[in-house]
């Protein structure tokens, strides 16, 4: 596994830097060029933070029919303000809140509809197979994939808060703690604590059921 | 240090772990090492699906500064009150912008509408990028559509003076 970041900073000193391919700084001038009519900078908005969306929506756990329209809903909304939007740099938070009311709404509305079940239905991976899948699924990587789904299994097992905050944290690029804020309702200065929580449990799980 | 020393000590069942030399790892150094391996999986497990990566791209189309946003004021899902017992309640929305007032109220039936004040406009039901079905809000400034949204969905309204789309939502 390859990691982008140096050692042991404490996250809570830079969390507004955290990132990873993507410069977040660059999402204005991105926002600015699609605005003005560039198709690429446009895709280059989708490709760094479409994964963010995808994350607030999987982290509520919603069903995949209501995940895909939750998705498409922010993205066609987010076209439809650009050029409005007050703080183009911020794109990333305004996607991600506008993510989690458009979640919130789902889960009320089900709620609505079913107030003595359980409304959330359980999420599953999706079958989409990506290019990191196909090599999995060849035999050498056989142990490793092994070990993915190991760890994404601890991951699913982990308290709903956690495993909430996590799914966010573990979007590639990984987003910043302002967007984390904005996705999950929770205050900046709570989420490199509650991270670090998080992952020690993570931690405890995986040792001890002795594997990674 | 972090009680993980024989495990952080040897590679075997790691294969692909860079640090698993470093002889003092800190719990943080090891937080992230384990974020980015969540961050690796869930690339893998539980990746932005394609065609949905796709809708993104093309959702581009929606960009359109010729056209007012009426806003969404209110939203029964969220700022009414549920009645008890209720089932199948209509979700009320109320779209506004400058002086023209959208009232939508969509149910298993379909969508109604209202336009204030009353004006007659063409009205075209959005479901994404592409042409969408075509009502007409008469002179009271009523309108209705048979099929309901089901899904993201947003109108175009045309009126004598103006054009106006609302926000997208999902109903």
């Amino acid at each position: 596994m390859t990691s982008e970041r140096g050692p042991a900073t404490a996250y809570d000193d830079r969390p507004y830097t955290r990132g990873g391919a993507v410069d977040r700084t660059d999402v204005g001038a991105l926002v600015q060029s699609a605005v003005d009519g560039d198709t690429a900078a446009w895709k280059a908005l989708v490709d760094g933070l479409s994964p963010l969306v995808w994350s607030v929506v999987r982290a509520h756990r919603l069903s995949d029919a209501d995940g895909h329209e939750v998705y498409q809903t922010v993205w066609f909304r987010f076209a439809q303000h650009l050029g409005r939007i007050r703080e183009p740099h911020k794109a990333g938070s305004w996607l991600a809140s506008t993510a989690r009311n458009e979640c919130l709404k789902v889960i009320k509305s089900l709620r609505r509809l079913t107030p003595t079940d359980d409304p959330l239905l359980l999420d599953r991976a999706s079958e989409d197979l990506t290019p990191e899948q196909s090599v999995l699924d060849s035999e050498e990587a056989a142990a490793q994939s092994e070990r993915v789904r190991f760890l994404w299994q601890e991951f699913e097992a982990l308290g709903e808060r956690c495993r909430q905050l996590l799914r966010v944290l573990i979007a590639s690029p990984p987003p910043s703690y302002q967007e984390v804020s904005a996705a999950l309702g929770i205050a900046v200065g709570s989420i490199g604590p509650m991270r670090q929580r998080c992952l020690r449990r993570l931690r405890a799980r995986l040792d001890a059921r002795g594997a990674l | 240090m972090n009680g993980r020393n024989g495990r952080n000590g040897t590679n075997d069942d790691e294969p692909d772990d860079f640090f698993g030399e470093v002889p003092f790892v800190d719990e943080e150094f090891d937080h992230d090492r384990l974020e980015e391996e969540l961050r690796q999986a869930a690339a893998i497990l539980d990746p932005v699906p394609a065609e949905l990566r796709r809708a993104a791209i093309e959702a581009y189309t929606l960009h359109d500064l010729d056209a007012r946003i009426a806003e969404l004021t209110f939203d029964s899902l969220v700022d009414a009150i549920p009645v008890r017992g209720a089932v199948d309640v209509p979700r009320m929305l109320t779209f506004h912008t400058g002086g023209l007032t959208v009232d939508v109220e969509v149910t298993d039936e379909g969508l109604m509408g209202q336009l204030l004040p009353p004006q007659s406009a063409s009205i075209e039901v959005l479901r994404g990028p592409g042409a969408g079905a075509s009502l007409t809000a008469d002179d009271m400034g009523r309108f209705a559509c048979a099929t309901p949204p089901g899904g993201p969905f947003a109108l175009r309204l045309r009126t004598a003076a103006e054009v106006v789309v609302t926000e997208w939502l999902r109903a």
